[in-house]
């Protein structure tokens, strides 16, 4: 099915020129908002995965114009750094930065490729330019998103020139809760020469909510990009995690953990393109699912053929709680250069009974021994996150879901 | 290797494969498929009304169907023109459901079956050997051991005019209904030959039974039906093999293969498939599985341009097991797709899969599974492990595995892994004095043991001559 069959009820181009004009933008950033409007009749959905009989995630029975209320949009937002980085809301980058702006902005997230990214970048409202120059290290910088809007479209680009660091973390929730609310969110990361850029993110919506989220990076050489992914909230989430390694010697991690309960549907990509020599990728994912929840992962390292000397490891496990939930699970190697280590691995499975019984054993009572199991489950996953913070929120958001449980 | 074998080292393997006969035969149905095709190829084989119905209705579904089109890294299909490939031709042989004696077939087709050493193999360690040319089974016998017992081990043809009833039970109806996919509707309504089983109650039929299928003419197609039917307690191991000389135009095979495993009975069905390098080998082969029954599917794809291979079982009794073994070698021009497809729709059902596959010269092998477990089948296992090997830079090597997860006391794994030769591993054996070629041809034997221990012994030594010969002056 096309998405060309919808009728955009509630989209005008009026409306997108007020959003581009209410933030002043350039006749460029307005032309191509109207074309990714444009296209959007001509647009697919994102893929998902289908098996004979089977789509994993149905997004086509989601009538997202009917969620989207692109004048509207409310939201309470922190956009913190140190001094010596430039962290600016969008309606300020596009005054400040317009040339780093033209350069990097739809660059590395195609807007028309597919209908989601394209409606973000037509009615995109909000957003955060983060420019980390040469040689500078900066750490601390916070993103916290409220919604208080039945939709909300938020851009996100990070741009780190030469030997500089960066260490972002961003975190989504509602404030005001409606009965349906969308999300979208796109981010761009370019990462320059030897740069490094940590990229923690924290997605704890409405469980009303719908999420859709794009974040890719590119490397140059020597660069490191590191993803660190949370998802808790919202009823349905689509959301993929990239890299371009297309930088000789340039790595990225991506470490991804999840909870999902009640009726909640992830779908989580994890994908990394080996485009240069000498470099490394690391994904891994681990997360708990619950009562009908159901839980979608999708991986992918695909290694061209210029990829010489390609190391990548993929691994993804899913602890089942519910015997009423179900988990999707599909790591897929492509591989056109020989010279090349890969593997990957997932698995599926519920708390060991062994486990279970020994603590048990020991006096501790079978519902915080269970507690105990999962939160251990997740501890290869929270070991990699550098930033405290993050890991620490993580955790407790994790138990305090745990201790819901009876 | 005993002296039993000699006939294949005196027979030089290549050579076996790579000649060509003048074609020879009785009835040639027209290129392409319609109606009167069908009516004549039911006509021919002179079959009750209700197969040819299946025919056509399955021939209505092809026609419905479109082609699949939205698989991801989905081998190039388009060369394929199912209006150009000669569905059906009939060698001619005196006898109308084949000979039981040897002696007794034409000059050229017992010298292309010689050349592949058939018969040779059936004196040696096999129960019962199938041989088709075409579109018919020109040879089928079965030792006479066997047959008292209750074993039928017939051409399909036949088991439609004399086993009727447990033919319209299980032919292409529960198992693999013509509506699974496009080329199994058009099997469905081209199908001639093939083999059919039926193993009694509690019989072990202790040596393999074995069919070998070849394609001799240009621009046709093979499509031979395999129905196995396991009664309780009963064991049977099938063995094919299917080869083809090289032409200039594109030949199809679209074959079928149901196999119904009993309570506690043991199947195992291995291929070695080595059709030649313009084959488009798409096949559809699906075992149901009931109460700890076992089946198990063991897979070498080393020919044909495209192979579209997924074994599948479903696992519809409690204890019942499965387990696949499959090796790919994709070397110039070709494109290997395969996998395996597991069902567990019963508790304490456990599956194995294990695919090795190698890649050079610019070949491609992927490996496309699903493991599928439903709701309610508690305490079901699988372990998947895909490992692929290298050669060079043109190659590619993919891997696709797809899981879906639906009950929570299970435990599943899958673990894959690619990489090149190591240089590590040449090195050493390079130093005990090998050459380079050798380091490498006695690497990728290591790679692929697994596979080959699971075969009699005739199969295993065939399989390692093949892959040396895929191997030998690729190497660089």
């Amino acid at each position: 099915m096309s998405a060309g069959t919808q009728v955009h009820a509630n989209l005008t181009e009026e409306q997108v020129r007020e959003i581009s004009g209410d933030l002043d933008e350039p006749e460029w950033l307005l032309e191509t908002r109207l074309e990714a409007l444009e296209a959007l009749d001509s647009l697919d959905m994102p893929d998902v995965i289908k098996t004979p009989g089977r789509e994993w995630t149905n997004l086509y029975e989601l009538d997202f114009e009917s969620l989207v209320d692109p004048l509207n949009a409310a939201e309470n937002k922190d956009q913190v750094g140190p001094d010596e980085a430039n962290v600016l809301s969008w309606a300020d980058a596009v005054q400040e930065h317009e040339e780093l702006l033209k350069e990097h902005f739809g660059s590395i997230v195609d807007p028309q490729e597919n209908y989601l990214t394209a409606l973000s970048t037509a009615l995109f409202s909000t957003g955060t330019v983060i420019y980390v120059p040469e040689g500078v290290d900066a750490e601390d910088v916070a993103i916290r998103t409220e919604q208080n809007s039945r939709s909300l479209f938020n851009y996100t680009l990070v741009v780190t020139e030469e030997s500089s660091s960066v260490t972002i973390l961003e975190r989504q929730s509602t404030g005001e809760e409606a009965e349906e609310q969308y999300y979208s969110g796109v981010v761009e990361v370019a990462a320059g020469e030897n740069s490094y850029v940590q990229y923690g993110s924290l997605q704890n919506l409405s469980e009303e909510a719908y999420n859709f989220t794009v974040k890719r990076g590119v490397t140059d050489t020597y660069a490191t990009i590191d993803w660190i992914e949370g998802n808790l909230g919202t009823q349905l989430t689509k959301t993929e995690v990239s890299t371009e390694l297309r930088g000789d010697s340039s790595e990225t991690q991506i470490v991804g953990a999840f909870y999902g309960h009640n009726d909640q549907h992830f779908d989580l990509d994890a994908k990394v393109w080996h485009r240069a020599e000498h470099t490394t990728a690391d994904l891994i994912t681990r997360g708990v699912i619950d009562d009908i929840s159901r839980s979608v992962y999708e991986g992918v390292q695909d290694v061209g053929a210029d990829a010489w000397d390609t190391s990548s490891y993929q691994r993804e496990n899913t602890l089942m709680l519910s015997d009423e939930s179900e988990a999707d699970a599909s790591p897929q190697l492509i591989i056109n250069n020989h010279d090349t280590e890969a593997s990957h691995s997932a698995t599926v499975g519920q708390i060991d009974a062994e486990d279970l019984f020994y603590m048990t054993s020991r006096g501790v009572d079978p519902r915080s021994a269970r507690n105990m199991l999962v939160e251990g489950f997740f501890v290869p996953v929270l070991e990699e996150i550098d930033v405290d913070e993050l890991r620490d929120d993580l955790e407790e958001l994790i138990g305090a879901r745990l201790r819901q449980r009876d | 290797m005993s002296s039993d074998q000699d006939h294949l080292k005196e027979t030089d393997t290549e050579a076996r494969f790579e000649f060509k006969k003048e074609e020879n035969s009785a009835v040639r149905s027209g290129k392409g498929l319609t109606e009167e095709v069908i009516r004549m190829i039911s006509d021919d084989k002179d079959e009750p009304d209700w197969m040819l119905e299946r025919r056509l209705r399955a021939l209505e579904q092809y026609q419905n169907m479109p082609m699949p089109s939205d698989w991801p890294g989905m081998p190039d299909l388009s060369e394929l023109d199912v209006e150009e490939i000669i569905p059906y031709i009939r060698p001619d042989v005196d006898k109308r459901e084949g000979v039981d004696d040897w002696t007794e077939l034409p000059d050229d087709i017992k010298d292309t079956f010689d050349k592949l050493g058939i018969p040779e193999a059936e004196k040696n360690a096999l129960s019962g050997v199938g041989a088709q040319y075409e579109s018919e089974v020109v040879y089928q016998n079965m030792q006479e051991q066997w047959e008292e017992k209750g074993v039928i081990f017939c051409n399909m043809d036949k088991a439609v005019q004399d086993h009727p009833e447990l033919v319209k039970e299980h032919f292409m109806t529960t198992c693999v209904p013509p509506s699974d996919n496009k080329f199994a509707a058009l099997h469905g309504a081209v199908w001639s030959g093939g083999s059919f089983v039926y193993v009694p109650e509690d019989v072990t039929v202790e040596m393999p039974v074995q069919a070998y299928f070849r394609m001799n003419s240009e621009g046709m197609g093979q499509f031979e039906h395999t129905l196995i039917i396991a009664e309780e307690g009963s064991e049977v191991h099938y063995i094919e093999g299917c080869s083809a000389p090289k032409y200039g135009t594109h030949n199809l095979h679209s074959g079928g293969v149901e196999v119904f495993v009993g309570e506690d009975a043991h199947v195992q069905y291995s291929t070695v498939q080595n059709w030649s390098k313009n084959t488009f080998n798409l096949n559809t082969k699906r075992a149901i599985c009931e109460e700890n029954g076992t089946m198990e599917w063991v897979s070498g794809s080393m020919g044909s341009k495209v192979t579209m291979l997924y074994p599948c079982t479903i696992l519809k009794g409690r204890g019942s097991t499965d387990t696949h073994i499959t090796i790919a070698l994709a070397g110039e021009g070709q494109d290997i797709d395969t996998g395996a497809k597991v069902y567990h729709n019963a508790p304490e059902t456990s599956s194995t899969i294990e695919s090795k596959s190698i890649a050079k010269d610019g070949g491609r092998t992927n490996y496309r599974g699903l493991v599928h477990i439903a709701d309610g089948a508690e305490n079901s296992s699988t372990a998947v492990e895909c490992d692929a090997l290298m050669f060079d830079n043109e190659s590619t090597s993919d891997t696709m595995p797809y899981m879906e997860i639906e009950e929570s006391k299970v435990d599943v794994a899958h673990e894959a892994t690619v990489g090149k030769i190591g240089d590590e591993d040449i090195f050493y054996l390079q130093s005990r004095g090998l050459d380079d070629d050798d380091a490498k041809k006695m690497i990728v034997a290591g790679f692929i043991e697994p596979i080959t221990e699971e075969l009699p012994i005739e199969y295993a030594v065939e399989l390692n001559r093949l892959i040396e010969l895929e191997m030998e002056g690729s190497l660089g």
